[in-house]
């Protein structure tokens, strides 16, 4: 991506490429304004990276490193978990302030 | 859908938050390959699929109404993806582009699109669509794509066909817009919407 003034079709090998090797915030971050503007002016892109995500997901999609789910479900309790102290907190503080008020 | 699946949809949309808890890793259990995979279609890469992911299923546990009455795999999936994953992937990527030169919407556009056309096909599905329509491309087209699918670059797929980066990135624009124009044939072909 060191092109500075990359045409539409470079914008969207780029993006493909990108997108395939899981570093589309490097792809977000080499835009220029110019490309940004002909990115956004351009129908065709945008219709061309529905098919990049597909050709994406049917080439790489099944090829993904399952990983331990078992651990990622604790991931996901613990998160749980911190939410349910948040909200228990916030309704804490609000009958609090509500003793306070009376 | 799965008994296995049902189950879990069943408990999680239970009223209180503790059998919501409780509910969570079957659900995870049954529904962890499929999400994951149609997350890596925007992403692309597992790490963030898995943080993304992660804020899905407790979002889901905050707020399960939108998966109430689901009766079919495909249906739940459409229903997390328009109304968890959408909104996660939109923040991920408000966060990286900060900097960036793409307007708001068009991040949004590119990072958490509308589903598409085909968006809801199962892997195996789209594997047997796409060597479908590559099979009816010309040799060279079909060429640069498949290399491009085995993870090959562009430097390294134009020293293949013998030619420049600068004419593989056209030949993969081009060939990609006539896979898209295969799509819309294949989905009006099969009763889809345009």
């Amino acid at each position: 991506m060191l092109n500075a003034d990359r045409e539409i079709q470079e914008l969207l090998a780029d993006y493909a490429v990108a997108l395939r090797d899981g570093c589309v915030p490097t792809f977000l971050k080499s835009l220029t304004r110019d490309e940004a503007r002909r990115i956004s002016e351009s129908r065709d892109f945008w219709e061309a990276t529905e098919v990049v995500r597909l050709m994406n997901s049917a080439g790489f999609g099944d090829k993904l490193v399952t990983p331990d789910v078992g651990l990622f479900i604790s991931r996901v309790d613990a998160g749980i978990a911190s939410r349910m102290k948040k909200a228990q907190a916030s309704t804490r503080d609000r009958s609090r302030s509500h003793v306070n008020l009376q | 859908m799965d008994k296995r699946l049902r189950n879990a949809l069943k408990q999680l949309t239970a009223s209180d938050t503790e059998s919501r808890r409780r509910a969570m890793e079957p659900f995870v259990r049954a529904t962890f390959a499929l999400f994951i995979g149609h997350l890596h279609r925007y992403l692309g890469n597992e790490v963030e699929c898995e943080d993304v992911l992660e804020d899905v299923y407790a979002d889901i546990w905050e707020n399960p109404d939108h998966l109430r009455d689901i009766e079919e795999e495909g249906h739940l999936l459409k229903t997390v993806y328009l109304y968890y994953m959408r909104k996660r992937l939109r923040e991920v990527y408000r966060r990286m582009n900060r900097r960036a030169s793409l307007s708001q919407d068009d991040l949004q556009n590119l990072m958490a699109p509308d589903l598409g056309l085909c968006d809801l096909l199962s892997q195996e599905e789209l594997k047997q669509l796409l060597h479908k329509m590559l099979g009816k491309l010309k040799a060279r087209e079909r060429k640069a794509i498949e290399l491009w699918m085995e993870g090959m670059s562009n430097r390294a797929i134009a020293n293949q066909l013998g030619t420049t980066v600068g004419a593989v990135k056209m030949l993969e624009y081009r060939t990609i817009l006539k896979l898209k124009e295969m799509l819309k044939e294949y989905c009006r072909a099969s009763g889809g919407e345009d």
